[in-house]
């Protein structure tokens, strides 16, 4: 013990970026290391389950491919939680988002299905985002005005909005004579083309590309991106700065909700083509885990989208081959974000050794 | 005269559930309060129920034993809040996103455990693994009392325990040193390491004793309740126990007012779907959460928030 009081912990002032990426990827190494004891815990072998899921994932040109079609939604609901944890707002809500944005896009099919093609998927675009966006609009209302923590409202408006799309799933959007609970599938004319002929790469990954790359220059460039990384560095000095502090955490949640919004339109109409009730299966959730790997910068949140999308995709046929369940992966995101989180925190601090104490 | 006698058994039918209901909120928001107290905001409580659920179902599953069951739950609880205390008091890692990484964990290991643990039973209802659910006691006597008794007196173990934990955790915080000492960790971090004391042990302990009581309340979702496991059983009630920690500003007597107000309504609704009304049942179902931020829109409800509370201690 007398060792160690030469010795101190000490607040690192700054961190550079190679050390924090490199912390990243040692916390992701660390991470798959305890999924390979988790599999062989449950009774599987780790070697052929890593092999068929990274095989999976990024084994060849199609199994990329569609890595990417199943990154497109991570890399959105990415961006939505990465514009407002920048601003230390927390919107847990990207997956109630993500489902309003996919109900109010179906919506606007419904109402304006007789439109030519390219106005309609206009419309049915910026209802999606709409949609996403008033669930936002609502946290950020509720905690300007009525001092409503945006972390409660997000959460609950994602367990009421769930329950909202069984209801309606099962009335009058239902397919008629079907057995499931879904709506019936979008007709060819308003699905978004395929870009890559014979896969399932869709303009919906593109667009995710573009936001991030607006994204990356609204929190660069604009007044509303200091607003908001002045927020998150200090919300106190913020005020005294002349910043209108309700005004942008209204924006950053209705912006942040849009695009988790654009992430279900996407997903629908590029990729999925029904509603159904299981239609994303938690990418609210794993946005989270993919922005802060990303560490928050919307052009970083690209290859850790396809990270994520990869770890999905590969999961199916890792349960096909080896009979390791696919839920794996939930565990998985976990533990990621979990190590990740430790190992930033680690890197922030040093030991520094103190010979005259005081 | 039927109709009266009818209208008193369905008055004792929904308040007996309320109080059935209250069970596992009551038990994770009092282990919250708890570790509010002593400053950690632990937003990772519906996985910890999540965890406490699934684990107290597997191993009274495996064993037979409804001990075991509820000893396994306790020691999920456990360790997941061991994590919790490590990320927040160790490392002071921002609390909002591990409780978040919590929760994440809890839904993701239970899933994957059970799918593993349970492989060979297809989606067929009837061939999927169950458990015994806990014997209701009746208090002798006290059950005996017309209208309060089988509201009050007929209950499963881990009802009494929640209820009996009020006084005792009022008493606890307020009336012991340890309680003291809690309580000024997350009111004055910095005088209670100035005494000497160990901020990072009492804050483990906190922590750990609240992860305990989540993950009981989550082993009521199985043991108490049904006998079989779904993914996602605890469908939010963690998130509501945090809700009534605020909305009964962070004191056990109004905890408990607030926890039997939300299973009230929920009892409610379970009664009115009984009945068929002409409500879809997805809009009963959607209630608390509704309740939940009605309920943080009724005013300045923070003003006893433990003024420590979320924010890691460091030492200058």
């Amino acid at each position: 013990m007398n060792l160690l009081k030469n010795y101190r912990i000490e607040k690192r002032d700054h961190v550079s970026p190679l050390v924090l990426a490199l912390s990243a990827l040692v916390s992701l190494v660390a991470a798959l290391m305890v999924t390979a004891l988790l599999v062989t815990i449950s009774g599987g072998d780790w070697k052929e389950a890593f092999s068929s899921l990274f095989g999976g994932a990024f084994g060849d040109k199609d199994a990329i491919l569609e890595t990417l079609v199943k990154s497109t939604p991570l890399i959105l609901t990415g961006l939505a939680a990465a514009i407002a944890f920048r601003g230390k707002i927390w919107n847990i809500g990207a997956e109630g988002q993500l489902f309003a944005g996919a109900i109010g896009s179906y919506w606007a099919f419904v109402t304006f299905e007789s439109l030519p093609t390219v106005p309609l998927l206009i419309i049915v675009f910026i209802a999606g985002c709409a949609a996403g966006g008033a669930l936002g609009l609502l946290a950020g209302v509720l905690k300007a005005y009525f001092h409503v923590d945006e972390i409660i409202t997000t959460v609950m408006t994602n367990y009421i909005v769930a329950y909202m799309l069984a209801l309606i799933l099962s009335g009058p959007w239902k397919e008629a004579g079907s057995v499931y609970r879904h709506t019936p599938a979008l007709p060819d004319f308003v699905k978004l083309p395929i870009i890559v002929p014979g896969t399932r790469l869709n303009l919906g990954f593109i667009l995710a590309l573009l936001a991030a790359g607006l994204f990356y220059y609204l929190l660069k460039k604009t007044p509303l991106g200091y607003e908001i990384r002045a927020l998150g560095s200090n919300p106190m000095a913020s005020r005294f700065k002349g910043i209108a502090v309700s005004r942008t955490m209204i924006t950053t949640l209705f912006i942040s909700g849009a695009v988790a919004g654009m992430a279900g339109m996407i997903e629908l109409f590029g990729s999925q083509y029904r509603i159904r009730m299981d239609l994303s299966t938690g990418y609210g959730f794993t946005g989270i885990i993919v922005a802060l790997l990303g560490g928050l910068n919307p052009l970083a949140i690209i290859p850790a989208g396809i990270f994520f999308g990869g770890l999905i995709n590969g999961s199916v046929r890792m349960q096909i081959f080896t009979k390791v369940p696919a839920a794996l992966m939930s565990a998985v995101q976990a533990i990621i974000l979990l190590f990740l989180l430790a190992s930033q925190a680690i890197v922030r601090y040093r030991i520094r050794r103190v010979d005259d104490v005081d | 005269m039927l109709t009266d006698f009818l209208q008193t058994a369905i008055v004792i039918s929904v308040l007996a559930s309320t109080v059935r209901i209250a069970t596992p909120l009551l038990l994770a928001a009092l282990g919250e309060l708890v570790t509010e107290k002593a400053g950690i905001l632990n937003l990772g409580v519906e996985g910890t129920m999540l965890m406490g659920a699934f684990v107290s179902f597997l191993v009274a599953n495996q064993t037979g034993s409804q001990w075991m069951g509820l000893l396994g739950a306790i020691v999920a609880g456990g360790v997941i809040s061991l994590i919790m205390a490590f990320m927040s008091s160790t490392l002071k890692v921002d609390q909002v996103v591990t409780g978040l990484s919590i929760n994440l964990l809890g839904s993701g290991v239970s899933l994957f455990w059970y799918r593993s643990a349970f492989p060979d039973f297809n989606l067929v209802a009837a061939e999927l693994p169950t458990i015994s659910v806990m014997e209701i006691i009746k208090i002798p006597l006290l059950s005996e009392i017309p209208f309060l008794g089988p509201i009050l007196f007929s209950h499963r173990l881990l009802t009494y325990l929640a209820f009996l934990a009020v006084p005792a955790v009022w008493f606890f915080l307020y009336h012991t040193k340890y309680g003291l000492q809690i309580r000024g960790l997350g009111e004055n971090p910095r005088a209670i390491d100035m005494k000497g004391l160990n901020v990072t042990r009492l804050q483990y302990l906190a922590a750990i004793f609240g992860g305990m009581m989540a993950a009981l309340g989550g082993s009521f979702l199985t043991l108490g309740s049904t006998i079989r496991f779904f993914p996602e059983i605890s469908a939010g009630r963690g998130w509501l126990a945090i809700v009534i920690v605020i909305a009964g500003n962070w004191r056990p007597a109004r905890i408990l007012i607030a926890t039997l107000l939300f299973a009230f309504l929920d009892a409610f609704q379970l009664q009115v779907q009984g009945f068929g009304v002409q409500i879809p049942y997805q809009i009963l179902l959607a209630m608390p959460y509704i309740l939940a931020i009605l309920v943080m829109m009724g005013g300045r409800l923070r003003s006893v928030a433990p003024r420590h509370l979320g924010i890691p201690y460091q030492r200058e």
